[in-house]
């Protein structure tokens, strides 16, 4: 019964957001994108096969990202915001079945337009591919699947947070800014960490607090370029199985513990 | 047998940034039972909504207790045989009202057979029938209203809580609700609603309670209405002697 309830209310989700009119702009900019990128292939003289990767996965993240930011923040928040929560609430749902439902229609979501676009990828790369055999040597099909899955968990990780912001702010925007101000962190706090390791850094003498709130916000904030294989799927560098599964299991680790968290919080959170 | 029971709940909201204090709710206490259809009036702020919210566990009474068919709000099997439909409801714009109403049943345990059955008798008593299969965006106030209410009973609750379920419906519209509320009372249904129409609280109510600041100031039966005053406006005049305006 929990199992249909938590079904019912993911398609429920799901359906309001496939049709949502932001979807079909973001998937016609995305395919708009890959099209060009047979295009703009044209005017490169070598590597090509790099640039084509390059563009395609670029516009899957895009796209993605564009989803997440704007449809998915819609389907959590704006339930609260125009207390479409009520009517849901009212079922024999509890908050953490409401929580787990409406993140499981978001994924949903986030798959099926990752898939999408996938097979749009997959066939403007193929067509450059049969144009410009020659520079398509070095291409692997397997590494450019393995970074679109890398991408697929940066998105689980970054929907749970979007759910886990939804539950804990009280308007859509505010969850949109703490959304946006997480990804750019959660993609470059490995960079600074790594640069306070250099000489560089250690030159500067920053004072010990700043180093203790970085020490300490590393561990909590996502690491989110772990995600990012455009480099080596464009290089056709072999990205080994360990590393995916150890990038899985991070994914999965850290969206659960945050959904815990958001149904935990969403539990105490007062609908008025 | 008591379908609702509601000991000295109390509510207060304190304003976000200057944390002033205002009392929702002060120490209301209630009974509603099986069969029985009890209706809430007062002013607006007068913590009707507020005493539904509780009753449903979006919000938790400071102090009190609530138990709908015996369970606390906070458990989600107390909403189990309960079919809710809250004031100015709002839906999923891009979902049709079968496609909702479809979400209703099956959150509610029911199978899709029932489910069908159920959706077409109620699409037809409010007279959406035609209007299945749009999406909720292009529907108008009413058309909307009259969805959330088919929502409300898709899956045949036995107790039914309605907040202003006459807002924003043309008299067609409050002739249906009151004609659907009458065919609940008929059945055994428990109903608990709230309204500033007191025509219509007057007509289907077994017995009504006005708020006024967050008090329930006093509770009426239908005879109690008819023996108070025999002016046309019974409900109206006992209405502003029991808050103190009738001035």
């Amino acid at each position: 019964m929990m199992i249909r309830k938590l079904l019912a209310l993911a398609i429920l989700t799901y359906k309001e957001g496939v049709r949502d009119r932001a979807l079909f702009g973001i998937g016609l900019f995305s395919l708009f994108m890959m099209t060009g990128s047979i295009l703009v292939v044209s005017m490169f003289m070598r590597e090509l096969h790099k640039v084509t990767v390059d563009i395609n996965l670029s516009a899957i993240t895009f796209a993605g990202l564009l989803l997440s930011f704007f449809v998915s923040i819609n389907l959590m928040s704006k339930d609260i915001d125009r207390h479409t929560i009520y009517s849901v609430l009212s079922k024999p749902f509890s908050r953490s079945q409401y929580v787990w439902g409406k993140y499981l229609g978001i994924m949903l979501l986030i798959i099926t337009a990752m898939g999408m676009l996938t097979i749009c990828s997959s066939i403007a790369i193929w067509f450059t591919k049969f144009q410009y055999l020659v520079y398509f040597q070095g291409f692997s099909w397997i590494e450019f699947y393995k970074a679109v899955y890398a991408e697929l968990l940066m998105f689980f990780m970054l929907n749970a947070l979007i759910v886990f912001f939804s539950t804990i702010t009280t308007s859509s925007f505010i969850t949109l800014l703490f959304s946006i101000s997480t990804y750019i962190a959660g993609q470059t706090i490995e960079e600074v960490v790594l640069f306070l390791k250099t000489k560089h850094a250690a030159d500067m003498a920053l004072s010990k607090g700043i180093t203790t709130i970085i020490d300490v916000v590393q561990y909590i904030l996502p690491n989110l370029s772990v995600f990012d294989l455009k480099t080596q799927s464009a290089h056709a560098i072999t990205i080994s199985w360990n590393y995916l599964a150890a990038i899985t299991c991070y994914s999965g680790a850290y969206s659960i513990v945050l959904l815990i968290m958001a149904s935990l919080i969403f539990n105490r959170r007062e609908l008025k | 047998m008591l379908e609702i029971l509601i000991k000295n709940i109390s509510k207060i909201y304190f304003s976000e940034f200057k944390r002033k204090k205002k009392i929702a709710v002060d120490t209301v206490s209630l009974s509603i039972d099986k069969a029985e259809v009890f209706g809430i009036i007062g002013v607006n702020g007068a913590g009707k909504s507020t005493i539904i919210k509780m009753i449903m566990g979006f919000i938790r009474p400071d102090s009190g207790q609530i138990f709908v068919s015996g369970k606390s709000p906070s458990d989600p099997d107390s909403r189990r045989r309960v079919g809710y439909l809250p004031e100015n409801p709002y839906f999923y714009d891009n979902l049709t009202a079968r496609e909702v109403l479809m979400f209703s049943c099956q959150a509610s345990g029911l199978d899709k057979q029932t489910a069908d059955k159920r959706i077409k008798i109620l699409l037809k008593q409010v007279g959406l029938y035609d209007e299945q299969h749009q999406k909720l965006r292009t529907f108008s106030k009413g058309m909307t209203q009259r969805a959330g209410i088919c929502f409300a009973l898709v899956h045949d609750p036995d107790i039914i809580i309605l907040d202003e379920p006459m807002s924003g419906l043309d008299p067609l519209g409050r002739k249906i609700v009151i004609d659907l509320i009458d065919d609940l009372k008929k059945r055994g249904k428990t109903v608990l609603f709230c309204s500033h129409i007191l025509n219509d609280v007057e007509r289907i109510c077994d017995r009504v309670g006005i708020m006024d600041g967050g008090s329930l100031e006093k509770i009426y039966t239908k005879d109690e209405i008819l023996e108070t005053a025999d002016a046309v406006n019974n409900l109206e005049e006992i209405f502003l002697k029991t808050i103190g305006r009738d001035e």
